[in-house]
């Protein structure tokens, strides 16, 4: 299939061509770079206002990749964001000369969505400071540059704590708003995005303008989950909560549909404050629960722990001693199985974090196993969300997917309650238009590490698994970037260009993230 | 498939590792003041993965603290300080560095006279021996003279050496380690000479100044609840696994706060840049200190550290008491 060029600010044909064979290679979508033209007006401009621009290889190679380690590209430069008048200034310049500008948070992003190819890397972790805490409010103001974890350590001095940020603590505030940002209490508090009251974002042409549900709410509801392509948010207002320790359960399963049933019957009945799974291939499927509050965790236990149908440690332990005694032919799983759990379980007990039999700091915890335990210097993620009838089909299909590619992988399954009043936020973001109630995610990660992959063959297993998406009209959080070729596909022409129109005229010059999306 | 898996597998740990995960970010000094991520462990990773050398990192290099913060972090357990220092030695020396030879090269010329006594010693380093009523204590609390004795070469200027990223003379280190050799056990106040010395030095048991004196009764009675125990950086990092247990159990028994973040790691009270240790640049602590004391409500600070003594006093009104002179603090 060859691929053509597409003038930024279109929208080419979908390069993911609806007659595929469903898992074949195919290209990766990797834009071309922006080849400079006036990039030295541009530096220049900058510079006359006092922006600092940095061209030098060494501080453009910093940003050369995101985590996911699939996508490379070089900016012109980098600026490191300072103030919101600093971002303003630099979009006004940016829409005057044309060039690209794009914006990178934590840099977490797997499809090469904060990674420049060309024009100029915006590095908002220049602006990390928290601006007011309002304890009786329960509110915080932050800039929006801020990592979650240095937010939380601000807010743990006042023994508060945020209300659902990512498991992975290094994401940054405002790349969490712009996409939607999943915790193990979304099940029960909905996503990260929703957290948000207010915020200061700075539009593609550069004008200052603070929006929530009630002041410039068309805008909130565009840069909420907007992926970035309708503004900059440079300053969160968001709700926070007493800080408490958690009370944690694990429960076992060898049966992924039979813990999604049960994940989702204690979601449905509120019957826990956290909620996830998360497995070793589909060999170890572990439920986690947990509580805020002896009483949440004693009502748990009388009313829902004998309906889980999940094993305790021992007694899956022997249940699968057994299944691989049954089954020698399968002695290399059941090892991996051990070594997992050696290095694992410990990890996630650390006596240092543990106190009278609660887990103090639980994102430290869980941040810290994901990147010591899943992480690697290429990452790819693909993921399919879905409606709670539709979940259990979509991640039983996706298995079968990864089974396909890959001898080691994790599923990590969260439910997200949907906030009715922020219908608006969730169009054509990763919030399937079908869910009522709850809208369910998967994550689909291959262990890396066990071998090595081409690209190609890391984006052949993407689209088989965004293939099952099509097919289940489901949605998804990563269809960004290298994915986007699935967008018209996923939300449809009509949805589509209403949002490239409105694209076009909040950013003339579609320099604003300009390879994210459109 | 058998075999094991990626936690397992012998792997390269330099720079070339690093998955770009920041988690140095959330505890780095540098980040903190600056929020430059070119300063930082993982901007150096990504700059020289791209294809930037150690010239092209030269204010990141030089201005790394060496507190050790990141190292317990990295999920790919990357020795970052052994990097970064190497990554010293490849820039050109400044000029107070090439001094520092000169003077090691000409002492390496003096035998030091053989000594018996007692087979612990306490190398002070140049703060502590400045401030010679807390050295006499902390020797009284480890013993007395009858059981431990003050080195007499305790490598202040190795040390520096080490800091600096210079080559190190075979003669003056071996006319250091020398004497070393017989001892038992070390008490080290500086902690990067002391995770250097744990690998020549495998014979005998070396711990920091702030271990030893913690783990006194005298010493663990005398904290109290509303205390803000300053743990120093250097040598909590060099061995966190071990060291992050037993501050836990400190906490545990004296109710004391510590300067330790949400992941359990210290927050340098005096972290300094090459620059600043050098007398290059003036010295600015208030970010780190700031930072520490915010939203704390405490009575009284007490440090390991005689450089984090000397911070603390210059902006706060508490009662700053170093932990040799706990036992003896009037308020406790």
């Amino acid at each position: 299939m060859q691929l053509t060029d597409i003038e930024p600010g279109t929208v080419g044909p979908c390069p993911v061509a609806p007659d595929a064979l469903q898992g074949i290679k195919r290209q990766q979508t990797n834009p071309a770079r922006w080849n400079g033209p006036n990039w030295a007006a541009f530096s220049a401009a900058l510079r006359s206002q006092g922006i600092e621009v940095r061209e030098t290889a060494a501080a453009r190679a910093a940003f050369a990749t995101d985590a996911g380690g699939t996508a490379y590209g070089l900016a012109h430069g980098v600026v490191i964001a300072r103030s919101t008048e600093q971002v303003a200034l630099l979009l006004k310049c940016a829409q005057t000369h044309r060039v690209p500008v794009t914006v990178s948070g934590g840099g977490l992003t797997t499809e090469g969505e904060s990674v420049a190819f060309g024009g100029v890397l915006l590095d908002m972790t220049g602006m990390s400071r928290v601006l007011a805490i309002d304890a009786a409010a329960l509110t915080v103001r932050t800039e929006a540059g801020i990592f979650w974890h240095s937010l939380a350590e601000e807010l743990r001095r006042q023994n508060l704590d945020y209300l659902s940020a990512p498991l992975n603590l290094t994401s940054s505030v405002g790349g969490t708003l712009g996409v939607g940002g999943i915790d193990v209490n979304s099940a029960r508090l909905g996503c990260s995005a929703d957290q948000a009251l207010a915020l200061q974002v700075v539009t593609p042409t550069g004008d200052i303008v603070e929006c929530s549900d009630t002041e410039n709410a068309e805008l909130f509801q565009r840069v909420i989950l907007g992926y970035g392509q309708f503004g900059v948010i440079t300053e969160a207002t968001l709700r926070v909560r007493p800080y408490t320790p958690l009370r944690m359960h694990y429960f076992y399963y060898a049966s992924l549909r039979t813990a999604i049933e049960d994940l989702q019957l204690l979601d449905r009945n509120e019957a826990s404050d956290y909620s996830g799974i998360l497995t070793i291939m589909d060999c170890a499927v572990n439920v986690l629960v947990a509580f805020d509050s002896l009483g949440r965790e004693t009502a748990f236990i009388a009313d829902w722990r004998p309906r889980l149908r999940g094993y305790g440690e021992l007694g899956f332990g022997l249940r699968t001693l057994a299944h691989y005694l049954l089954r020698p032919w399968k002695l290399g799983e059941a090892w991996y199985l051990l070594q997992r759990k050696r290095e694992l379980f410990p990890e996630l007990q650390r006596p240092e974090y543990m106190r009278d039999g609660t887990m103090f700091d639980r994102s430290v915890v869980f941040s810290r196993a994901v990147w010591k335990f899943w992480g690697s210097r290429q990452m790819v993620i693909p993921d399919l969300a879905t409606s709670a009838e539709k979940f259990v089909e979509a991640v039983e299909r996706g298995n079968a997917v990864c089974r396909k590619y890959f001898p080691h992988y994790t599923l990590y399954l969260v439910g997200i309650k949907l906030r009715p009043e922020h219908r608006a936020h969730y169009e054509m973001s990763c919030v399937p238009p079908d869910a009522e109630g709850w809208a369910y995610g998967c994550e689909f990660e291959p262990m890396m590490d066990a071998g090595v992959y081409s690209r190609d063959t890391l984006q052949s297993f993407k689209n088989e698994i965004y293939d099952i998406g099509v097919d289940m009209g489901a949605s998804y959080y990563r269809f960004g970037g290298m994915m986007k070729g699935y967008i018209r596909r996923v939300f449809g022409d009509a949805m589509v260009d209403r949002h490239l129109e409105m694209k076009r005229k909040a950013d003339p010059a579609m320099i604003l993230n300009r390879h994210v999306i459109f | 498939m058998l075999g094991p898996d990626r936690n397992t597998q012998a792997r390269p740990r330099n720079f070339a590792s690093c998955s770009g995960c920041n988690l140095c970010l959330l505890v780095c000094p540098v980040w903190r003041r600056t929020h430059d991520f070119a300063l930082t462990p993982h901007g150096r990773a990504k700059a020289l993965q791209h294809g930037a050398a150690a010239a092209d990192l030269a204010e990141s290099i030089q201005g790394c603290t060496l507190c050790g913060a990141c190292e317990p972090v990295c999920p790919e357990e990357i020795p970052l300080i052994a990097m970064t220092l190497d990554l010293r030695r490849q820039m050109p020396q400044p000029a107070a560095v090439q001094e520092l030879r000169t003077r090691m090269e000409a002492q390496a010329g003096h035998e030091p006279s053989p000594r018996s006594g007692p087979v612990r010693a306490l190398l002070p380093g140049p703060a502590l021996r400045g401030r010679p009523d807390t050295m006499e204590r902390a020797v009284a609390l480890l013993g007395g003279t009858g059981s431990i004795r003050l080195a007499d070469d305790d490598g202040a200027d190795i040390a520096l050496a080490l800091e600096a990223g210079s080559t190190i003379a075979s003669r003056r280190m071996e006319q250091f380690l020398r004497p070393l050799r017989a001892l038992k056990q070390m008490v080290i106040a500086e902690g990067l000479l002391l995770r250097h010395l744990r690998p020549l030095l495998p014979g005998a048991a070396l711990i920091s100044l702030g271990e030893a004196l913690s783990r006194l009764d005298a010493v663990r009675g005398a904290l109290r609840a509303g205390d803000l125990y300053v743990i120093e950086p250097r040598a909590y990092h060099g061995d966190y696994q071990r060291l992050v247990r037993h501050y836990d159990a400190l906490r545990a028994a004296s109710g004391c706060a510590f300067n330790l973040d949400l992941q359990r790691i210290a927050v340098p009270a005096t972290a300094r840049s090459l620059p600043q240790r050098l007398g290059l640049e003036t010295i600015d602590d208030g970010v780190q200190l700031r930072w520490i004391m915010q939203g704390r409500k405490v009575t009284r600070i007490v440090v390991e550290g005689v450089e984090d003594h000397a911070a603390f006093e210059g902006i706060s009104a508490l009662p700053v008491v170093h932990l040799a002179d706990l036992a003896d603090d009037g308020a406790s």
